[in-house]
């Protein structure tokens, strides 16, 4: 990610702004939870701050939520926003190559970014007496990174690498992959977040620089501070290490509506993998649906501990598979509910699909019980729970939330919704769902087992 | 902070950590042996039967165990290492002292029925079979066999396929009736719970378990190995490998070992270390480029850890090995030695801001017999390291003559590079689903 020093000298960004000039406007204070309050202020130039004083631990979580992700890209550029994602870690007008984390690391700092299909964000967790670090370095490469062919060369091995190591050779990221360029032809959630191995070899500075220019903007980001942090000394080192950042014409997002599915689409795969493997996509609810929630309640009766549904059927009473696994992908627009099915040795994948199938139409038909209800209800607390557990959990929940939902006190109406979920909802929902016409299915056999690759077509 | 403990009438030691942030509560029941007690032949033996140990009591049936956890909105695993044995997880407050009881039940009265100690090896060897998917884990397991030859160390901890068909009931009885005693039980509660609310869960609960007397661990220190033993794990069809190289390096009594700690946060402990930096950043051969320096009671495992392209593989291996020796010879700089005291120091807060954390400290420090003080002084004996110190440290523990060089690939196609790599006597090759 790194390349050898070029430049020598650290320009603080903050004192190039030694006066505080540029309005920062309270916008408002958002309930979180019973104890706390999260603050909401906006900069003249669009940057959003979220801020929550919690002074559970003397530290502070930074993060850097960007409203770019790989729905973002374009065919023969995939990849690209998870590549730059890399590139900030680089050089910036100020700073040399490998600067950026030395500071941070000096000063006992942790950072790391991700990307997805809707977002990218960067974290840092420090001590809480660096703030005044953290915010000038993500100050600072907001808007003045500098991308040599050199420095991009060397990232898009590493990614190439990443791409190897989480698809390529991993059975389960290469059958992912193939999930979602099959669910999905027209909608950018078609193509992986990583990108094509075609694409990523393919990218140069210019692309960079273009996309650089286009999404990394304040008005394209929000910054989500959570710790042992003194709230209007933090509200001013923002103001002062952002406030003269330009804002971008950030381009309007053509709706992207994917066609119905209406008939099963279904592939086999050959892996170097000692058993069968079953994934199935269903096209379920965006992010923001209650239906979402209703689903995830489904979802924790179905897969949920050693006693849900299909764990106990496929795992525990027939043993025909040694893991079974479920997950609603927690997208903007419409995604995948998907079941993941490792079959045992001497069983086939079609015998957990047949045994899925039936608990998924059982649902559906008979709906659950109030004691499974409450049990679902009751585990999804304690993973709320414990995603608030740190600083930099609550920063993430409230980035995520802020970035797909635009509004972060759905944290906590979210789990509203999940206690009230009904055994009707659930039946209703399930019907909805768990259509086999709305259905991607991939059977994983074994190197030299199967005999063709592809094995239908679609309904398109 | 507070040291809040006391130890039961019967000999348990119980910690609390106590936290009202949030209303759960985690939960550790921590036995002082783990899988180095498995008799040869029976590897898995300690992890088998902590599984059979929520597989249902005289009273309830499996189902109904793991349908009590899964209601109460807990979770509870299993874990065991060489040296423990582990029962942990959470609970959401309010059902805490029903998930207590449950617990106890558990642990009091297992009943090790023949059906389902059958379904669990039945389990066990199905995941045996399913990691063959995961080539780290693969590669690692090698590399322990590797590096430490016939010591306890190298044996799988969760067995294997022939050590798990031949582990019996009466095995079981044996080694839970010897190990799952009160002096050799730890309990530890972190979260939403007084000390007093501590002591009454564990007097109502936990207070039958019987006393005992627990065998004490004989293991042996680790021989270190002899000259550069390459392995590969052979697997088809690799675009990438997994790279693993290293040797022994110290257990957290010994003198030096934080200075060794210090010294490789410097070689590969952070993302601008020496190894990632030239893996990565300079050649961007793998994504992630690593060493580190394991814990236990014995002499631990030194490792780098990168997994570079095929292609790459052998310049890869070679290029550490380099960077290995150049390390050992010149040591690490006043400069370097700064930077790691500083980022070790300062990064302490996060191995605290959470209870669970805090009590995982303090467990640790019963486990591996490591003074009281020994985390809430650890800054100050990051920052008392001396560049000679650090530098005698590399040099007196690590080698990089007698090294484990251990990948998963596919054999065809680094095997003659590795041969030729300085030091390499002879290249071993072990199918990737051998038992």
């Amino acid at each position: 990610m790194r390349q050898p020093p070029e430049q020598k000298c650290f320009c603080s960004q903050a004192a190039a702004f030694p006066h505080i000039l540029f309005a920062v406007t309270f916008v408002e204070k958002i309930p979180f939870g019973g104890k706390m309050n999260l603050s909401r202020h906006r900069l003249a130039n669009g940057l959003t701050l979220l801020m929550l004083v919690d002074r559970s631990a003397p530290v502070v979580s930074y993060q850097t939520w960007f409203r770019v992700g790989s729905r973002h890209e374009k065919k023969g550029k995939t990849g690209l926003a998870h590549l730059f994602e890399h590139l900030m870690f680089n050089e910036t007008q100020s700073l040399a190559a490998g600067e950026f984390d030395r500071l941070l690391e000096t000063a006992g700092g942790e950072t790391n970014a991700a990307t997805w299909v809707d977002w990218t964000y960067y974290y840092e967790n420090l001590p809480r007496n660096e703030l005044p670090l953290v915010t000038r370095l993500e100050a600072d490469r907001m808007s003045h990174l500098v991308l040599r062919e050199k420095q991009l060369k060397s990232e898009k091995e590493v990614v190439a690498n990443e791409r190897r190591y989480r698809v390529d050779d991993d059975v389960e990221g290469a059958v992912n992959e193939k999930l979602y360029s099959i669910a999905f032809k027209k909608h950018p959630y078609h193509w992986p977040t990583i990108g094509w191995m075609k694409d990523i070899e393919g990218f140069t500075t210019a692309d960079c620089r273009a996309f650089y220019k286009t999404y990394y903007a304040p008005n394209n980001a929000c910054v989500v501070l959570v710790g042992d942090i003194d709230e209007k000394k933090a509200v001013a080192l923002i103001e002062k290490s952002y406030g003269k950042l330009k804002s971008s014409k950030i381009p309007t997002e053509p709706k992207v509506k994917e066609p119905t599915q209406t008939a099963e689409r279904k592939l086999v795969m050959k892996q170097a993998t000692p058993t069968e493997k079953l994934q199935l996509g269903y096209r379920g609810p965006r992010f923001s649906d209650y239906d979402y929630a209703v689903l995830t309640v489904a979802n924790e009766i179905l897969v949920g501990g050693r006693s849900s549904r299909l764990y106990r059927t496929l795992v525990s009473e027939r043993e025909i598979a040694a893991e079974v696994r479920a997950s609603m992908s927690p997208f903007r627009d419409e995604g995948l509910y998907e079941i993941w099915a490792s079959a045992r040795e001497g069983y086939r994948a079609k015998d957990s699909l047949v045994a899925i199938e039936r608990e998924l139409s059982r649902i559906a038909k008979d709906g659950v019980s109030q004691g499974e209800l409450e049990k679902a209800k009751n585990r999804l607390e304690l993973g709320f729970l414990q995603g608030m557990e740190t600083a930099s959990g609550k920063a993430e929940q409230i980035g995520f939330y802020e970035t797909v939902l635009g509004d972060p006190s759905r944290i906590f109406s979210r789990l509203e919704d999940y206690r009230r979920v009904s055994d009707a909802d659930i039946r209703r929902v399930a019907k909805l769902v768990f259509n086999k016409k709305h259905r991607t299915t991939i059977t994983v056999v074994p190197s030299g087992e199967a005999s063709a690759e592809p094995d239908e077509g679609d309904d398109e | 902070m507070k040291d809040e403990r006391f130890t039961t009438p019967k000999g348990s030691l119980v910690l609390v950590e106590a936290s009202d942030e949030l209303p759960m509560v985690d939960f550790e029941v921590t036995l002082r042996t783990g899988s180095t007690f498995d008799p040869k032949g029976k590897e898995g033996l300690a992890r088998l039967t902590a599984r059979m140990v929520r597989m249902g009591t005289k009273k309830m049936r499996a189902l109904a165990v793991e349908e009590s956890i899964d209601a109460l909105g807990a979770s509870l695993g299993i874990e065991t290492a060489p040296s423990y044995t582990r029962l942990s997880g959470a609970v959401i407050k309010r059902n805490f002292a029903r998930f207590m009881a449950l617990l106890s039940h558990l642990l009091r009265e297992p009943a090790f029925r023949a059906v389902d100690l059958a379904q669990a090896k039945r389990e066990t060897l199905s995941d045996l079979i399913e990691n063959r998917d995961n080539d780290r884990g693969l590669a690692a397991r090698e590399f322990r066999r590797t590096v430490f030859g016939d010591h306890a160390y190298a044996r799988s901890v969760v067995g294997t396929q022939a050590s798990i068909k031949r582990i019996t009931r009466n095995n079981l009885l044996s080694h839970f009736a010897t190990h799952y005693r009160a002096p050799n039980m730890i309990f530890g509660f972190a979260g939403d719970i007084t000390l007093a609310e501590a002591k009454a869960v564990v007097d109502l609960e936990f207070g039958k378990i019987p006393r005992g007397v627990v065998p004490k661990e004989k293991t042996p220190e680790p021989k270190p190995l002899r000259g550069r033993r390459v392995v590969i794990v052979d697997k088809p069809a690799r675009s990438q490998t997994q790279v693993f190289i290293g040797g022994l390096g110290t257990n957290p009594r010994d003198s030096d070992h934080v200075a060794l700690a210090v010294a490789n946060t410097v070689f590969g402990g952070t993302f601008t270390s020496r190894l990632m930096r030239e893996v990565r950043s300079v050649r961007g051969w793998s994504y992630g480029a690593s060493s580190r320096l394991g814990s236990d009671r014995k002499r631990e495992a030194f490792y780098m850890w990168t997994f570079p392209a095929a292609t790459d593989a052998v310049a890869c291996v070679a290029l550490e090995l380099d960077l290995l020796e150049t390390l050992l010879k010149k040591g690490i700089t006043k400069k370097e030695l700064r930077f790691a005291q500083n980022y070790l120091a300062n990064s302490n807060a996060f191995e605290i801001d959470t209870p669970i954390k805090r009590l995982d400290q303090r467990v640790d420090i019963e486990l591996y017999n490591l003074p009281r003080d020994y985390f809430s002084k650890h800054i100050e004996q990051v920052r008392a390291v001396s560049l000679t110190a650090a530098n005698r440290a590399l040099k007196k523990r690590l080698s990089a003559k007698n090294l484990a060089i251990v990948l998963l690939a596919t054999a065809s196609e680094v095997k003659d590079g590795l041969a030729a790599l300085p030091g390499v006597a002879r290249v071993d090759i072990v199918p990737f689903d051998r038992d």
